[in-house]
């Protein structure tokens, strides 16, 4: 069973109130689901014989600021039973709380808290929901589109205090935005 | 599984972020009863650079630099993966030569970073000697990637559409001189550690993961194949020209951390196989799809026409992703290294997401230190192959 046989067949099989939309293209097929549903449809294509997915390769999340629903939660999934790939995706705003997979997927523990870290999107009953990569004292949520690239506070180790201590940044040069005009003609059909 | 503890109270060690094995700064705080381990926390997040951020505010070709401090150690893999994302996106051919050269680079790059992967796993187990031995080796490497690239470590070398430049006259010659060299290297390594009894009593037996738990866990690369399952993505996927090689899937079957420095030795021996029927076969051509730097590819120009426009040195910025989304993966020498992209109909990415591998084989840690001494942290630790530029990001 080849990647478009995986797709096909789970379209036909899944519950029809699970997947808003499947689309497959060249470059990797994706359904798209509603919050509450990643779980069991996880479950599912983790499980079930002819979908054998058993590897979350990646949880991803992306924000679209323009959306009502801004983030969307991308589940990458593998089964190398089958060697085909597929993806999940899920959205969500500000305050969805999304639902985990860890019990099916273990290695997605981590993702999750990368999620919640990074975008601000939570999982209800997740074992372990803390951040990961910012530091310990950090506000916000990085990738989110709002959060500019260089942050908002800087670190420096104040000495009368012996401490590292955090200050509003000081930008010493303005922030070079590389537009994409440049002085060759753009390549867009326009 | 509860470990019955033979004192009341446990002791709570950290191994803080700076410690001398070289794996970078991971931070792991392990709860001891006497010299058992009950359990091992590791903290992440001290090496994190927000290059995912970045990459959404650089070009492909201004990100490019970034993308080789992920995973310093094994720096073609990182640029390999960095390319493939925009070419595939694209529909952009490769033509065969730096195809051949890219393959060239890549194995080069694996077999470097399994070296610098032994040289610590040895120094951590006690073995000071083969820390030494490693980098007379990798000096080579960079001799070569210093004659192709200009970087010792940190080139800048794969272009959306090929290499950045040919490779220099009679490099093909050392290149085959170094894999003569290497392989008495390795049979000097089997000589000096795998027949070793004090490194088997170190190392086996230690860390055993068997190969159901390792698809759950995710795993990937050495440690996926080292429990049994053959799976590698340079069969699996045929990206880049590795399907007109004659290569095997190097695997062992115990899942102990000495399987796992055996699949990573034969595949050491395994890539010098490639490179060298690689160079072999390595045809004439264009190193370099120039069509990428044409400016204005709507509209479909005759060579040399009026209108058409190309210049040659300085690549032109406007390569323009197209507003789909594509998950790219390459077999690095630490598993699957993929980018998820999602591109926006301008120059920057609109997502770039970066899975490592390290991530991911980190998170099985906790699972195997469970009923291991203090000491087998290290071994079990070393024999993951993590690196945290790339765990971090």
């Amino acid at each position: 069973m080849d990647n478009q046989s995986i797709f096909k067949y789970s379209w036909e099989t899944f519950p029809k109130k699970w997947i808003h939309k499947m689309e497959r293209s060249e470059h990797g097929n994706r359904s798209d689901t509603n919050t509450d549903y990643p779980f069991p449809l996880l479950c599912f294509l983790k499980l079930h014989t002819y979908t054998r997915v058993q590897v979350s390769i990646d949880i991803c999340g992306v924000d679209h600021p323009s959306r009502k629903r801004r983030f969307e939660v991308v589940h990458n999934l593998l089964s190398t039973r089958y060697n085909s790939r597929i993806r999940v995706q899920t959205s969500a705003d500000e305050v969805t709380r999304i639902s985990p997979v860890v019990s099916p997927f273990p290695s997605a523990g981590r993702w999750e808290r990368e999620v919640w870290d990074m975008f601000g999107v939570s999982s209800i009953n997740h074992p372990d929901l803390r951040r990961i990569s910012t530091d310990h004292g950090f506000e916000g949520h990085p990738l989110r589109k709002d959060l500019p690239l260089s942050g908002y506070v800087e670190v420096r180790y104040d000495d009368p205090e012996k401490r590292v201590v955090s200050e509003p940044i000081e930008m010493t040069q303005e922030f070079r935005y590389f537009d994409s005009a440049s002085p060759w003609e753009q390549r867009s059909d326009g | 599984m509860p470990v019955p503890a033979t004192r009341k109270d446990l002791m709570i060690v950290n191994m803080g972020p700076q410690h001398p094995s070289m794996h970078g700064v991971l931070r792991l705080i392990v709860t001891l009863d006497g010299e058992d381990v009950i359990d091992c926390e590791p903290i992440l997040g001290y090496l994190h650079r927000g290059m995912e951020k970045i990459a959404e505010n650089r070009t492909i070709i201004q990100y490019l630099p970034y993308v080789t401090r992920w995973d310093y150690l094994a720096t073609m893999f990182t640029e390999a993966i960095t390319v493939n994302g925009p070419e595939q996106l694209g529909n952009i051919q490769v033509p065969k030569r730096a195809s051949y050269i890219r393959v060239i680079m890549l194995e080069l790059s694996r077999i470097a970073s399994h070296l610098l992967w032994l040289g610590p796993f040895m120094a951590d187990i006690g073995a000071q000697t083969p820390f030494f031995y490693i980098f007379r080796e990798r000096e080579f490497i960079y001799d070569l990637f210093e004659a192709a690239t200009g970087m010792r470590m940190m080139h800048n070398y794969f272009r959306i559409g090929g290499v950045a430049a040919d490779l220099p006259y009679g490099w093909i010659d050392k290149c085959f001189d170094f894999c003569d060299y290497f392989l008495t290297g390795v049979t000097e390594y089997q000589k000096l550690i795998t027949r070793n009894p004090i490194f088997f009593e170190r190392v086996e037996g230690v860390g055993i993961i068997g190969g159901e738990e390792a698809i759950n866990w995710g795993l990937s690369g050495p440690m996926l194949r080292a429990s049994g399952i053959q799976w590698d993505l340079r069969k699996v996927d045929n990206y880049e020209c590795y399907d007109e090689f004659d290569w095997e899937v190097q695997w062992q079957k115990e899942g102990d951390s000495l399987a796992r420095y055996l699949v990573r030795i034969s595949e050491m021996a395994e890539s010098i196989k490639i490179i060298q029927q690689a160079l072999e076969g390595i045809p004439g051509g264009p190193y370099e799809n120039l069509e990428v730097r044409r400016l204005d590819r709507a509209r479909d120009y005759e060579w040399n026409d009026f209108e058409y426009r190309f210049i040659s040195k300085k690549p032109s910025p406007t390569f323009e992703l197209s507003k789909q989304e594509l998950y790219v993966r390459v077999e690095a020498p630490k598993g699957e290294l993929g980018i998820f992209l999602i591109g926006d109909r301008s120059v920057f990415p609109w997502r770039w997401k970066i899975r490592p591998p390290g991530f991911i084989n980190l998170q099985i840690l906790p699972q195997l230190v469970k009923r291991m001494k203090l000491a087998d942290i290290m071994t079990i630790l070393g024999s993951i192959d993590i690196i945290m530029g790339e765990v971090d990001r």
